[in-house]
């Protein structure tokens, strides 16, 4: 039958059963891209290659297509190691650690207290 | 601008016109997704690089209009390499290979043109065609070094476009004016810079140059005489085009 | 572009009496409560198999479709007829390979590999959304799939945006942004026929006759019962009904047909006095037939990519690397 698409009627369509085998995709990587100068590198996803040129081309058209970009890492995905969300409690915090935080430290009452105290007794 | 001028801009503009409309047939249809998007995104460059020479050669914006879906296949001054069709992959990447050589280091040449446009441009394209090329360079080595049928099917591909390929250098009507005006080196100039540039690459990707002296290059396009593709090509190109003449904007 | 509000009865019919039997009633409510909170789910979550496979199947289905969605596209690519249109074509049709890439990763971060899905698309087994079997057969139909198409598909997709699957939000967040590209380059070519020769008015007219009714059968027939208060709801894989999608679709895009003087084949297509759009029956008929594979277009759409991947094996073999691992992406 003719295609509407002259691409289709210039090659031989399979309507035989046809399969990828497991393999054929690679492995993933994970993409890292960097918008400026200055600017963290940010992760915004993956891509799958062979290797990590490879991986690094795909990651340019992929993720560097639409955006502004200076610069990528690729990195295995199977190189990553991460915390499960299973222990996310491990960041939690039992009490309000305001010791190390710059609002747990004021001492603005003290100063003024000791200015009125000291203009008082002169 | 001289005719020798507009000869040279016109056959470089043709050349990109017809490979990009070429690749773009790859959307949809490629190896897997990720060269569907590298084709698609070369296919747009070249269109575009193109699309920013025919208007060089005319201001009026409706003249690269004409120039690209109204103009005789004659007046066409691509070489006959741009016009096969895309076939198996394994041609359209050596195209791809041999052609973006070329066309980096025209552009290259070009950055020190006596004609200021061209210079210009030649600098804006650096770095898509930087990548053009780094794209085409990871291919190639890795299919050259993969496995026993990708080996042969690169082998073969090279052979096969090599002839083709020479047609790129093809002299032109008024290159002697564009070369004594230091708007361009020459032909000869780019095919042994491009030579010097794809045989290392060639090596290491573990393929066999042939020997050079044995092959004929494959012209006519230069001088208006096509392979039996193009006028087909534009045929299809045009067919909405052609099918609604009194239409003004699309 | 795709929606998948639609979920195929064969499913249906194959959903569990009881779709959470044997799961772990701790873990459920755990999970139930964070999607409640409005947190999302990732992949290294604990979730039940039901929602596994809900997901698998949606996410797939949508990277399917964009995949399957670039040929009746791709069919004008060659032909595009301007400069313009010609790029803003190549770039359109990329980006939804672009689009297939990103939700085959989301997809598969739930444990079905990239080569999985991809051989169920082959083999028929998954399915994609139904109004891509139907052919492109004049440019103007390139302008209203971009349009109307894309226009419903954006309806689908930023409701989606809002579900509870991480990887999927993200993978829309960014579709989305592409989108609203393909909305007014689809828009802009659309407004060109209007607006031109008779002849280009009269291809449009004929193209909006015939896509008038894939693009009602896209967000799928009315859900059974009401969808609002389900499982797929509450977990936020489901996030609206179709007909509830379909709607706020024929709102934002019938008036910006109407307003260029064309109309849709169909008199009974109004808007009640409740704000309910209101349209001839579309005979679900044919929408079923066609998702069961005889549709003018599904033969075609599946052998040209049983060719492509065919044709591509010998580059995919040739990259293989020995000491590669089939792990999950990460996000």
């Amino acid at each position: 039958m003719k295609s509407f698409d002259p691409r289709v009627n210039r090659i031989k369509p399979i309507e035989e059963k046809t399969e990828m085998n497991i393999g054929e995709a690679w492995e993933p990587y994970e993409v890292f891209h960097q918008k400026k100068r200055g600017d963290h590198h940010i992760h915004v996803g993956s891509v799958h290659a062979p290797n990590a040129a490879q991986a690094l081309l795909f990651a340019k058209e992929q993720y560097g297509r639409r955006q502004n970009c200076v610069n990528m890492w690729v990195v295995r995905t199977a190189d990553v190691t991460q915390f499960q969300y299973d222990d996310a409690d491990i960041f939690e915090t039992a009490i309000d650690k305001e010791y190390r935080e710059a609002y747990g430290f004021k001492v603005r009452d003290k100063i003024n207290a000791y200015k009125k105290q000291q203009t008082e007794s002169k | 601008m001289t005719p020798a001028l507009y000869n040279f801009i016109l056959k470089t503009a043709d050349d990109c016109f017809i490979l990009g409309h070429r690749n773009s047939e790859w959307t949809g249809f490629g190896p897997f997704m990720e060269e569907d998007i590298a084709f698609a995104s070369m296919a747009q460059d070249k269109i575009g690089h193109a699309w920013l020479l025919y208007k060089m050669l005319d201001e009026n914006a409706a003249a690269a209009e004409t120039l690209a879906f109204k103009r005789a296949e004659k007046d066409f001054k691509c070489c006959h390499f741009v016009e096969q069709p895309i076939g198996e992959y394994d041609f359209s990447l050596m195209r791809h290979f041999l052609f973006d050589h070329a066309d980096q280091l025209r552009y290259e040449m070009l950055m020190n043109s006596s004609f200021e446009p061209l210079a210009h441009f030649a600098k804006k394209f650096k770095g898509e065609l930087k990548y053009h090329t780094m794209h085409a360079d990871t291919f190639i080595l890795q299919l050259g070094n993969g496995n026993e049928e990708s080996k042969a099917r690169m082998q073969s591909a090279l052979n096969f476009c090599l002839p083709l390929a020479l047609g790129i250098f093809e002299v032109y009507e008024g290159e002697q004016e564009i070369i004594s005006q230091n708007i361009f080196a020459g032909e000869k100039v780019l095919q042994e810079k491009w030579l010097e540039k794809i045989l290392p690459i060639i090596k290491d990707a573990g393929l066999q140059m042939p020997d050079m002296a044995t092959l004929q290059a494959v012209n006519g396009g230069r001088h208006g005489f096509h392979s039996d593709y193009l006028q087909p090509l534009l045929k299809e190109m045009r067919e909405v085009v052609d099918a609604f003449p009194d239409a003004i904007e699309w | 572009m795709y929606g998948n509000g639609y979920i195929s009865p064969e499913e249906t019919a194959k959903q569990k009496p009881d779709p959470l039997a044997g799961e772990d009633l701790q873990q459920l409510a755990l999970f139930e409560e964070r999607i409640a909170r409005g947190e999302k789910i990732e992949p290294q979550d604990w979730m039940p198999k039901e929602y596994r496979r809900q997901l698998i199947r949606m996410i797939e289905q949508h990277a399917h479709s964009e995949v399957i969605g670039a040929l009746p596209e791709g069919t004008w690519i060659t032909r595009a007829p301007s400069m313009k249109r010609k790029l803003a074509l190549i770039a359109k049709v990329q980006d939804e390979i672009g689009h297939a890439h990103l939700l085959y990763n989301a997809a598969e971060t739930l444990g079905k590999s990239r080569e999985a899905m991809i051989n169920d698309l082959l083999s028929g087994k998954s399915k994609y959304s139904n109004v891509f079997n139907y052919p492109a057969t004049t440019w103007a139909d390139v302008t209203v799939i971009g349009f109307l198409i894309d226009g419903a598909a954006i309806v689908n997709q930023v409701i989606n945006a809002k579900g509870s699957y991480g990887p999927y939000c993200r993978a829309l967040e960014r579709i989305c942004y592409e989108e609203s590209f393909h909305l007014k380059q689809g828009h802009d070519a659309l407004v060109h026929l209007a607006v031109g020769t008779k002849e280009q008015r009269a291809m449009l007219q004929d193209a909006l006759n015939r896509w008038y009714r894939p693009i009602i059968h896209f967000f799928g027939p009315s859900d059974k019962a009401s969808v609002h208060g389900t499982l797929l709801m509450k977990w936020k894989v489901k996030m609206a009904s179709n007909d509830d999608m379909r709607n706020q679709f024929l709102d934002q895009y019938v008036p910006k047909i109407r307003e260029l003087g064309l109309d849709f084949p169909d008199p009974k297509l109004n808007k009640n006095a409740e704000g309910v759009w209101e349209f001839s029956d579309p005979n679900w008929d044919e929408f079923f037939a066609t998702i069961n594979g005889n549709g003018p277009c599904n033969a075609e759409r599946l052998a040209v990519r049983r060719w492509a991947e065919e044709h591509g094996r010998w580059v995919r073999k040739a990259l293989i690397n020995p000491s590669q691992k089939q792990v999950l992406p990460l996000s």
